[in-house]
């Protein structure tokens, strides 16, 4: 299976599984967690599920191209069910089998592996999961986000897109992998791989980036301040701040003691994001109802199509 | 015939680290509150895979035994009145518990007399006890790490599916009515999720053999040890296939067994091209990132793993050779590293420790191996053993420098021991890269020493300097917060001291280090005492003697930690015999006459008395004994030669008076005492010993 067939069998499946089928975020994110469609939908009580692809551009673990197992941006498919069905497992891996991979010939293993990012303020408590050895996903039940409790608990999916395909097509290095249209990744990613990392480690301006650090900072709070805040554009410049960070990061350009002071600049946004979010959702009289009310879940899975994979 | 309970709870999967505190917590509270209800005969079983909890208790009645308790009510004041008759606060709380008036007896109470009944508890029906009990054992369990889930209501270690609860005698019969975390108990569970998804439906069934069987015939083992023997029995088997040996790893298996239902190993081939790489680096990306077991033959890795799987069998072979290809990635991804790292001399590195903070009060790494390597020449000049100067420096200078190489930026665990193996490839002498490899060790008490006085004199200097810069900026471990190791590091520098021919003062050197890091006399004394600390420590655990012989052998004097440990060893050995015992006390008088007195002018010409001068002859004569016996390392005859100065201790304190008016015989006695105070002193302060 290709990477482009990988990511239309996920997202049809969990198109059927009622998951909106959002599109990536335009705006440079370490994760698909910084998504506002899961950062924010994660917060206050209304249920929402919700599935896309997001390039995760990580400066620091680029390799010029030259590691064939480490990308400066990889693709990350998340998903996001709110609240986390009982049976969240099973889902997880009937999407396995719609990959075309049996749970009965393969060896799939869910081990503690806990989740945190000082950068948003959120920790989550999960696994990751293993095929056969090979890590493929992670696995999270959100506890908080933006420094809020959760409740309801949203369960966070996320497939590691690079890794499954080269794992399907058994291919020892990801730049051989193929992606659809007669083409393999490394054809079409390759050099930007190659200049991205000459980019972070070797060119970005590191007065620039601290300065526009600064500047989307101010600019934050600029949104933050009205009466009714301006939630996304606040949480767009919290964003363009982590990425500034970890382009500063990856060029060397953070000292030790500095690092936990910058990240905490950005968490300290992102938590009034989601404070003013929570707020505003509230003021509109939560549109998508309430899990602990009377509310409904967007799309409950169609009759006739519960996913196979064992009853537990 | 008596009954059992069986309960088990189905869960998602939990964390392997959580299990054993688990089981153990489940028994102690069973234990606990079964006997708390008057059920402490029975006897309580625990067992769990990744995804169960199960408790089985067996010789349980079917009817809880009647039990009395005493319930105190009012004053007697208030529940009778001056004539004895009962007032209605007496006949209320006589019929509130169910007793006549005239059972009521007078007790003591804090506050005075009260009355009492002796209320009588009907016994229950064992089950609903359990299902009370249950509920309460398990919400009070303690996890590392607990979460929410669903509409985050409940709080558990992971989100809770099912709950098997039955009683029975002979079969188990009785549904036990528990109810947790929105789950109410059914008489049956689950098989293994993939294997054998289907219900089990225990109703029935006979006892705990039976559900034993029942699972295991659904693909999983319920009893860990169960899953140990067979997992050690199927590698042993898989590795013989081969013509290999496991390599040893108990700390892995004791976590495979929590990690899975099913016992299941299969065996994966990795391609000879990697056994080039070094191999601590093939074992640890084996181990740390894969959990596999790796294989030796003739000692050396072999071309095989042995990894865990939660399956019965992998018909297709597709576990296997996934297993195998995610081995090759990370190996390819190892060896990526090395070569990478290896483009340069670990020399090279050094610059770029210029940026690399070891804490924001210590500085850089590059400061520290300076700070290093100067302790270090100090401490080589004392040593007491031959220290290579231009192997010690060169250490000193590359034993950071693997902190910079992609290796250990990828596994942290082997620093200093990716740093010796670049080094040795670099060609640098044996006595370098042993240091660099070795600056870690020992991590405890336990496990190997520093090979060669340049890898002690390296390992005891690198951890001085860190005690040192936190000490000198008020970093200072208390109580159960000790973030930095200390503790471990102290005890570290006491043991390399103790067990390698490196036989420096450790107050010197600990005064040496605190200086360089420009630290005050308060930090000096304040590290002293920290160290000495670990050196009692390192005395009552590692030298097995009593706490009260270390103190006294270190309140005479401590530093050479060899020395301390002979001291100890010796009075340990002789403390025994008879004449020790009033040795205490005449010493204590010693001590407490001079510490009042004062010590004077020393004048043997003054001395007139019988006792006083068979005294100095007595000290005379030990002086030279205790010297000799130093000089060939028998402190133990040292020690009995102080012993011997027991008598005439006993005497001089009966038949002299040492505060008399003649102010220079005064003197002359007090400088006496102190001689033999000083004298004992170069062994042990034995006053500390409590007279046996």
């Amino acid at each position: 299976m290709n990477l482009q067939e990988l990511i239309l069998s996920l997202s049809r499946f969990w198109s059927e599984q009622g998951c909106v089928i959002q599109q990536p975020y335009d705006i440079e994110v370490g994760a698909g967690t910084m998504h506002p469609e899961t950062f924010l939908r994660v917060l206050g009580p209304e249920p929402y599920r919700v599935a896309y692809v997001q390039p995760s551009r990580r400066p620091a673990d680029a390799r010029f191209g030259e590691n064939p197992f480490r990308f400066g941006k990889h693709l990350q498919m998340q998903v996001i069910l709110k609240p986390s069905p009982g049976d969240v497992q099973q889902l997880y891996l009937a999407s396995l089998a719609a990959l075309g991979i049996d749970p009965e010939l393969h060896d799939v293993r869910f081990e503690e592996d806990n989740w945190e990012s000082p950068t948003l303020g959120a920790w989550g408590v999960g696994w990751q999961v293993l095929l056969d050895g090979m890590e493929i996903t992670q696995f999270t039940y959100f506890q908080q986000a933006g420094g809020i409790e959760l409740k309801p608990i949203a369960a966070e999916i996320t497939y590691g897109l690079e890794r499954i395909a080269m794992f399907l097509q058994r291919k020892d290095d990801g730049f051989k992998m193929v992606w659809g249209g007669g083409l393999e990744y490394g054809q079409i990613r390759h050099q930007d791989e190659v200049e991205l990392s000459r980019y972070a480690f070797d060119l970005a301006d590191v007065e620039m980036l601290r300065r526009h650090f600064e500047d989307w900072e101010r600019e934050a709070g600029r949104c933050l301040e009205p009466e009714e805040p301006l939630v996304v554009p606040a949480l767009e410049a919290a964003l363009k701040m982590s990425h500034l960070f970890n382009l500063m990061d990856a060029r060397g350009a953070v000292a030790v003691t500095e690092r936990v002071a910058l990240i905490g600049r950005v968490r300290k946004i992102a938590v009034r994001c989601a404070r003013a979010y929570v707020e505003q959702r509230e003021r509109l009289g939560f549109p998508l109802g309430r899990v602990n009310g009377n509310g409904k879940t967007n799309g409950a899975p169609a009759a006739g199509k519960a996913p196979k994979g064992g009853s537990r | 015939m008596s009954a059992e309970y069986l309960l088990e709870l189905l869960c998602e999967e939990i964390p392997a680290n959580a299990l054993p505190g688990a089981r153990a917590e489940l028994r102690a509270s069973f234990d606990a509150e079964l006997a708390g209800a008057a059920l402490a005969g029975a006897s309580v079983s625990v067992y769990s895979t990744v995804r169960r909890l199960a408790v089985h208790v067996a010789g349980l009645p079917a009817l809880q035994p009647d039990r009395e308790e005493e319930v105190t009510g009012p004053s007697v004041k208030a529940a009778f009145t001056a004539d004895g008759s009962p007032t209605p606060a007496a006949t209320g709380f006589a019929k509130g518990q169910g007793v006549g008036v005239d059972a009521l007896r007078v007790v003591k109470g804090a506050k005075g007399d009260v009355i009492a009944a002796t209320k009588l508890l009907p016994g229950r029906p064992v089950p609903e006890v359990l299902a009370e009990i249950t509920a309460r054992v398990v919400r009070s369990l303690h996890f590392p790490k607990t979460m929410r889930w669903g509409k985050g209501e409940h709080v558990f270690v992971r989100p809770l599916h099912n709950i098997l609860a039955l009683f029975g005698s002979g079969k188990l019969t009785t549904l036990v009515p528990v109810e947790l975390f929105g789950v109410v108990a059914s008489t049956g569970t689950f098989g293994h999720r993939v294997m054998a998804p289907a219900r089990v439906e225990l109703e029935g069934a006979a006892g705990f053999p039976a559900y034993a069987e029942r699972l295991r015939a659904a693909g999983v083992e319920i009893d860990p040890e169960a899953r140990r023997t067979a997992l050690e029995a199927a590698a042993h088997r898989l590795a013989t296939e081969v013509g290999c040996e496991i390599r040893p790893d108990p700390e892995l298996l004791a976590e495979l067994v929590e990690l899975v239902e099913h016992p299941g190993v299969l065996r994966g081939e990795i391609a000879e091209r990697f056994l080039q790489l070094p191999e601590e680096v093939l074992v640890t990306t084996l181990r740390h990132h894969q959990k596999c077991l790796v294989l030796t033959r003739a000692g050396k890795v072999a071309p095989y793993f042995l990894a865990v799987c939660d399956r019965a069998s992998d018909p297709q072979g597709l576990i296997r050779r996934g297993n195998e290809w995610v081995a090759g990635a990370r190996l390819t991804d190892a060896a990526f590293f090395f070569e990478h790292d290896r483009k340069e001399p670990l020399a090279a590195r050094r610059p770029a420790l210029e940026n690399v903070l070891v804490h924001q009060k210590l500085g850089t790494f590059a400061r520290k191996s300076e700070l290093i390597a100067g302790l270090a020449a100090e401490l080589a000049a004392t040593a007491g053993t031959a220290v290579d100067g231009d192997a010690l420096r060169r250490a000193c200078e590359l034993a950071k420098a693997d902190l910079v190489t992609a290796m250990v930026g990828e596994f942290a665990e082997l620093q200093g021991v990716v740093g010796g193996i670049y080094a040795r490839l670099d060609g640098e002498p044996e006595a370098v890269w042993q240091a660099v490899y070795d600056q870690y060790t020992p991590a405890g008490l336990d496990g190997a020493l520093p090979r060669g006085p340049v890898a002690a004199v390296v390992g005891v200097a690198d951890r001085l300097d860190t005690l040192a810069g936190l000490f000198a900026a008020g970093e200072v471990p208390s109580g159960s917060k000790d973030p930095f190791a200390l503790r471990r590091a102290a005890l570290a520098v006491v043991r390399i001291c103790a067990e390698t021919p490196l036989a420096c003062d450790l107050q010197a050197a600990a005064a040496a280090a605190v200086t360089r890091r420009g630290g005050d006399e308060a930090a000096t004394t304040a590290l002293r005492e920290f160290v000495r600390e670990r050196v009692r420590h390192y005395l009552t655990a590692a030298a097995s003697v009593k706490p009260e012989v270390a103190d006294a052998v270190l309140a005479a004097r401590w530093g050479v930690v060899p020395d301390d440990a002979a001291r100890a060893r010796a009075l340990e050995a002789v403390r025994g015999e008879e004449v020790f015992a009033s040795l205490a006390v005449a010493f204590k008088r010693v001590r407490n006459m001079v510490a009042k007195g004062g010590s004077g002018r020393f004048a043997a010409e003054l001395l007139r008395e019988k006792a006083e001068r068979e005294l100095l002859a007595a000290v005379q004569k030990a002086e030279k004994e205790v010297q000799r016996s130093a000089g060939r390392g028998d402190h133990a005859a040292g020690l009995r030669a102080l012993a011997g100065l027991a008598a005439p201790l006993d005497a001089f304190f009966t038949d002299v008076l040492v505060i008399c008016d003649d102010e220079g015989l005064r003197a002359a006695r007090l400088a006496l005492l102190a001689r033999v105070e000083a004298l004992f002193l170069r062994l042990a302060d034995v006053s500390r010993l409590s007279a046996q």
